[in-house]
């Protein structure tokens, strides 16, 4: 039953074509839009399930054997993350429903939205680095247009840097998937860590490491995340969701992938950099977040600290920090997801994006208030919920090897993320009554649904981590022992 | 047995159902229902004094996070039970007088579902053996009295106090959260009692220094230690209850149980007991110091709070010093300091708890808490009155009140502590009685204000909002039983401390109680001790100085109000604001241009820099193809088509030029013998040309570029560095091939796919995966154009049309 492996990535893409077919549709839009993440969902279960009994799993296609075809590598890291995937897909759909209009709706919005969540998931499980890139280009096509749907000035400006900025990356990753070829010769990316381990991580691949870098930064907003505030401003609620849960986090996973299965050999330069790296971003962001009024740049500054974040667990590299890292993965997911669908609905219903233009709305709409103060503790990384296990162990982490000054920032940011979002908290949710209960724009349930069950995940997954307990310790294991990977991959015929 | 989880959990519980309830049950006000909750919890808890005092212990398991070590296990001690009667004694006072306090038109619901998910978490924090899950709780007790604070969130003062307690303490507990992973990574433990009899091994660990630091930094916030006691008084902002209960006889004890806690962990380091004393000395001189000065009577309590709490802090860290040698009849002396310090926490909640009502219901009463509009209010509040003074004489240090018995024991402490050889204190032990003595005589100082300046003096009605009468009944049940126990203590101190405090000391000094009595006999007289000069001593100044206080208040006025802490914090936060919305306007220009000088220059550092650090440049290029003369043509044509698009003068020029450099490239590939990707190239560089033709016309006008110089050259600079390192890469790659391709296994396509092309096989069988998902590509590419031409923004169409 390994053709399951494919489903993840071949149900969206079906959808999305059939879609097509049936623009005006909005019911049959929505139904198999939201049927195929519910598929992911129980598809990603039952693949996680089968990996802690199997082993990681393999999808050759076209029967090529490895390193010859192209192959969908089911290992727990990547499955967990289609997994969060689906679910913060399903739930950013049930919001689009009843918010992105119905002009959205006829204009194929659900099928780029499946299209989007194809190349995420591909991204996800591929086991072929140039299919990493065919993945990549799916996505991202899919972001172009998502972002400049509705055709606004301002979003048709922001898509150009944006467009601009990912062709460009894009690029680069394609030369970069050129020089390691040329230099070891295969795609496949156990044959590409086998080859690595049998020659040493020579000084000319620690350079080709460094491209890669620069292009999975741009993508995660690692350093480079100047495209990001912008971008992540200017589409729907729904979308904007979409990408500051989904987006930079598969430029992330990248990242944790490309450097524990190829470049891991020296990690005291190259692992140091990407410390360096984040650590920089953490700052960055957290100057970022506290300055500005407008709710949009703040939510997105934070998207860069989570980034800086979860890559010290990688530039640590110790089981505890990588098992934070994936912990505070799925977190960030789950929570941005929130954040973004949070901030989204108070602009709507405040008709601003001001800070100083709203006030007093816990009173309005009490129950999304307090929605908001808990993705606000949850991003703090406070107890019990969903940041606190992640935060924990990278903090382990860092203590185990030593990285004090990574250790302090990634505390300090904590207390960022906190008063950045307090002030929104107190400036517009508390204080003075503006809005007159007549006036009040009415409170979907449409809105509230989707972010009820996003916060009750962020609390699910804070008091049941130890549910996903084994899962992410084997998800992490595979990360530190890339022999697993390998064998798995190309001695088990 | 019910266990203690389940004891901490019903408060949560009834904090979830206190907003469903509430509209089910009007008719009777919410609080009553809520007062059983403590009642029961605290007759819970009296229960097991009599097993804890004959040194029994108690712990319970229930299973979290196993995987990390991190289970909610509890432990029941002498010290956890003090703490615990405590949070649920003076809950069900306080919930009581809330009653009256609050009427039904606040939401009462809000309230008491924040007030049970405080003493849920805060007897979480007491009972948790698992030092992560003491931080959860930790954690869950600020975020309640955030709550809390906020009550009334319409009011800005109590938004920023909220805000400005909120950041303190989540920051303090962060830096704990710290010190508690390093505490796990020294000793593999998270479980106290573990790490108890583990530490020992790791005195010497290089994180035990900067471990203790970072707890300490928790517990200091926490208990509002100088300098993070700012939070304290503007926390007043919440209604008075909460005052009497968070503020003053609870959440700020969770640093003073963190400290005795971890005394025996850290307890024999000289840094220990030179912090925990010296702040707690220093917060308790400040905090005296700066509540002679205040006007607003609950500011006053509120730096009276800070200043006890240092007072008990400096006996906590005073104590610590019995450990440096570890147990000998001589260091057994220094653990009375705790004895005293566990003490004077349960005379502080008593009588300040009391004084706190009291205030509440003056300030309820009369509508002011000014001392400058309040007096003569004895004759009005006669009941009132009587507590206030037994209150506040308590806190002065006078007898017959328990306050007086904890304030000696105290002079004994700091006395005691000079006679130490340990720690430099031959030099600065004398230090400790100064200090303690002349926070003493302000303590005293402010203790007459209330009492004196409230309530006896002359009476000012037309300065209150509401004549003065006495408060109803049901609001002076609470203090008049805190106020009957401050008496009562005094007189037979010593119940409670064999029956509580004894076991509280062998929870703090576990290796002294298997040897030796730590008890200590309380008793009002001892004959002419120091320590009884020194307390008469108190009196005389204070006396003294309290009446003339007119002549001396000008040295308040010396340090001016910038200079306080409070304008510190508040500097602090505007300053962030403005220089972080600088700093990130700087580099956020919002122009193309610029992002991509970021990229390249990251790039450049990243892989140039790495390129030159790890000598991968260290290449030989003799052995390549030779370069033939056409080679050249064509590159030096193609590089001349580069070069002039820059200083083309039209768009055609640009467009015309950059077909020069595609069809160069079809041309290598012609060279090369690659036929397929000639004819592809080709193909694609006249379909990109004509489409750039076509699409000429509606561009707007190409304007020339406008750069300075300077830009220009670093462009160029940029230009040339990327372009550099992209050739330089690629040669080393050619030269450095570490493995021969996998690609000779196509060149078998006829066999293995009955392809006798190998490209074809290559893109529509071997990866034909990646074919059919660029077919898609193109799909999403080719549907998003007419997607973006059919659906304008209809607002946005004339904002085009007006550019």
């Amino acid at each position: 039953m390994n053709n399951l492996l494919v489903l993840p990535m071949a149900l969206p893409v079906l959808a999305g074509i059939i879609l097509i077919f049936f623009r005006n549709q909005i019911k049959l839009q929505r139904g198999i839009s939201l049927g195929v993440s519910f598929a992911n969902i129980g598809i990603a279960i039952y693949l996680l399930n089968r990996i802690q009994e199997e082993g990681i799993l393999r999808l050759d296609f076209g029967g090529w054997e490895p390193p010859f075809g192209i192959l969908f590598v089911a290992d727990s890291f990547s499955v967990i993350l289609v997994l969060i995937t689906s679910i913060v897909a399903a739930i950013c759909l049930l919001y689009a429903f009843s918010s992105i209009g119905k002009s959205h709706e006829k204009m194929l919005f659900y099928s780029f939205v499946n299209f989007l969540i194809a190349g995420v998931n591909g991204s996800f499980l591929t086991g072929d680095l140039f299919n990493l890139y065919v993945n990549f280009e799916v996505m991202l096509l899919a972001s172009y247009v998502l972002i400049a749907l509705g055709g606004k000035k301002i979003q048709l400006r922001e898509s150009i840097k944006y467009v601009v900025i990912n062709v460009l990356s894009s690029w680069f990753f394609l030369i970069a998937i050129a020089y390691l070829y040329g230099s070891v010769g295969t795609l496949n990316m156990a044959h590409i860590s086998e080859r690595i381990a049998e020659s040493g991580q020579t000084p000319l691949l620690t350079g080709i490491s460094m491209v890669f870098l620069t292009v999975f930064a741009l993508k995660s907003g690692l350093l480079l995340y100047f495209w990001l505030p912008g971008s992540y401003s200017v589409p729907p609620t729904a979308v904007a969701a979409l990408f500051g849960a989904l987006l930079t986090k598969v430029g992330i996973y990248a990242i944790i992938r490309v450097f524990t299965l190829f470049f891991y050999h020296d990690p005291d330069f190259t692992h140091t950099i990407i410390g360096i790296l984040a650590g920089v971003s953490l700052i960055g962001g957290s100057i970022g977040a506290v300055a500005y009024k407008d709710i949009r740049q703040i939510v997105s500054y934070n998207v860069v600290i989570g980034v800086g974040f979860i890559l010290i667990g990688l530039s640590v590299g110790t089981q505890a920090a990588l098992e934070g890292s994936i912990y505070y993965l799925m977190h960030d997911m789950i929570v941005k997801a929130l954040l973004f669908l949070l901030a989204g609905t108070m602009i709507k219903v405040a008709g601003s994006a001001s800070m100083d233009e709203m006030s007093g709305l816990i009173r309005n709409y009490p129950l999304f208030g307090w929605l908001f103060f808990i993705v606000m503790i949850s991003l703090a990384g406070m107890p019990p919920l969903s940041g606190f296990i992640g935060k924990v162990l990278i903090g382990q982490g860092t203590v185990e090897t030593g990285s004090y000054v990574l250790l302090a920032l990634a505390f300090l940011s904590s207390i960022v993320v906190l008063y950045s979002l307090l002030r929104i908290f107190l400036n517009c949710f508390w204080g003075e009554t503006m809005i007159s209960f007549e006036d009040e724009v009415p409170m979907k349930m449409g809105w509230l649904i989707p972010c009820v069950l996003l916060s009750a995940a962020t609390i699910g997954l804070g008091l049941g981590t130890e549910v996903f307990a084994p899962y992410v310790s084997d998800a992490a294991n595979t990360l530190l022992n890339p022999q697993i990977y390998i064998d798995a991959i190309l001695y088990d015929k | 047995m019910v266990s203690v989880n389940l004891l901490i959990m019903i408060p949560f519980l009834a904090a979830a159902l206190i907003p469903f309830l509430h509209k089910r049950i009007s008719r009777l006000h919410i609080g009553w229902y809520v007062l059983l909750i403590p009642i029961i919890l605290f007759i819970f808890l009296a229960l097991y004094i009599p097993s804890i005092a004959s040194g029994a212990t108690y712990l319970f398991m229930v299973n979290w996070l196993p995987t990390y070590g991190i289970n909610f296990s509890t432990y029941l001690d002498g010290l956890s039970l003090i703490f615990g009667l405590i949070i649920t004694g003076v809950g069900a006072l306080v919930i009581l007088y809330s009653i009256y306090y609050l009427n039904e038109n606040e939401s009462l619901e809000h309230f008491y579902a924040y007030l049970m998910l405080f003493m849920g978490a805060m007897l979480g924090v007491i009972f948790s053996d698992n030092i992560m899950v003491l931080y959860v709780f930790w954690e869950l007790t600020s975020i309640s009295s955030f709550l809390l604070i906020a009550f009334w969130f319409q009011r800005k003062r109590s938004r920023e106090g909220a805000q400005k307690a909120l950041l303190i303490t989540v920051s303090g507990g962060f830096s704990m959260l710290a010190g508690f992973i390093m505490i796990g990574s020294i000793t593999g433990s998270f479980s106290f009692r573990e790490i108890i009899e583990i530490i020992p091994d790791f005195y010497d660990h290089h994180l035990f220094i900067p471990a203790m630091l970072l707890v300490l930094l928790g517990a200091f916030t926490k208990s509002a230690q100088f300098p993070f006691h700012i939070w304290l008084p503007s926390a007043m902002e919440a209604p008075t209850p909460v005052s009497a209960y968070l503020h003053s006889a609870t959440m700020v004890n969770a640093g003073l149980y963190l400290v005795a806690r971890f005394t025996p962990i850290f307890g024999g380091e000289v840094a220990w007991f030179w912090l925990v004393t010296g702040i707690g000395l220093v917060t308790m001189f400040w905090g005296s110091f700066t509540a002679v000065r205040q006007t607003d009577l609950k500011a006053l309590l509120a730096y009276s709070t800070i200043s006890q709490l240092g007072m008990i802090m400096s006996m906590f860290g005073m104590s610590s010093a019995a450990l440096n040698n570890g147990y000998s009849t001589d260091s057994v002396v220094y653990t009375q300091a705790a004895f005293a310090g566990l003490f004077h926490l349960i005379n502080h909640a008593t009588f300040k708890s009391a004084l706190f009502m009291v205030v509440g219901i003056i300030d309820h009463g009369v509508g002011t808490r000014d001392i400058r509009r309040l007096g003569g209010l004895a004759t009005y509040m006669p009941i009132t009155f009587t507590i206030a003074m037994i209150g506040s004489f308590s806190m002065a240090g006078l007898p017959p009140f328990n306050g007086f018995l904890s304030k000696e024991m105290f002079f004994t402490s700091v006395l005691n502590i000079r006679e130490l050889n340990i720690y430099s204190l031959e030099t600065w032990g004398t230090m400790l009685p100064v200090i303690a003595w002349v926070a003493s005589v302000f303590t005293f100082i402010y203790c007459m204000i209330i009492v004196f300046k409230t309530f006896l003096g002359k009476y000012q009605e037309e300065r209150l909002e509401r004549p003065a009468h006495e408060a109803p009944v049901g609001m002076l049940i609470a203090p008049i039983i805190l106020g009957i126990l401050v008496i009562v203590i005094f007189f037979f101190p010593n119940v409670l401390g064999n029956y509580l405090i004894v076991p509280a000391m062998a929870s703090i000094f576990p290796t002294f109680a298997a040897e030796t009595d730590l008890g200590v006999t309380i008793s009002a007289w001892h004959g002419f001790q120091p320590e009884l000069w020194m307390t008469i001593g108190v009196v005389v100044f204070g006396v003294l100085l309290f009446i003339s206080l007119k002549y001396w208040k000008g040295i308040y006025a010396l340090l001016p109000e910038s200079w306080s802490f409070d304008s510190l914090y508040n500097a602090i936060l505007e300053k962030t604001e403005i220089n972080s919305n600088k700093i990130t306007n700087y580099y956020m220009t919002g122009y193309l241009r610029d992002y991509l000088v970021y990229i390249y220059i990251f790039f450049i550092i990243l892989a140039g820099g790495t390129l030159i650090y790890t000598g991968a440049l260290d290449f030989n290029i003799v052995d390549d193809a030779p370069i033939d003369p056409i080679d050249w043509v064509i590159a030096i044509t193609m590089s001349v088509g580069a070069i002039a698009v820059i200083f083309a003068k039209s768009r055609l020029t640009a467009i015309l030029l950059n077909g020069v450099i595609g069809y160069g490239v079809a041309l290598f590939f012609v060279l090369l013998r690659a036929p397929d990707l000639a004819l592809t190239q080709s193909v694609v560089e006249t379909v990109t040309t004509v489409l750039f033709l076509v699409a000429y016309k509606f561009l707007p006008e190409w304007k020339k570029e406008d750069s300075p110089r300077r830009t220009k050259s670093v462009n160029l600079l940029i230009s040339i560095l990327v372009g550099t390192i992209f050739v330089t890469v690629a040669l080393a790659v050619q030269n450095g091939k570490l493995f021969e391709s996998i690609s000779s296994y196509f060149e078998n396509s006829y066999e293995l796919a009955g392809a006798k092309n190998i490209v074809n096989a290559i893109l529509s069988d071997f990866r034909g995966f990646d074919t059919m998902l660029e077919v898609i590509v193109l799909l999403i590419a080719g549907i998003g154009i007419f997607t973006l031409i059919k659906l304008k923004a209809r607002k946005g169409e004339e904002e085009l049309e007006n550019k």
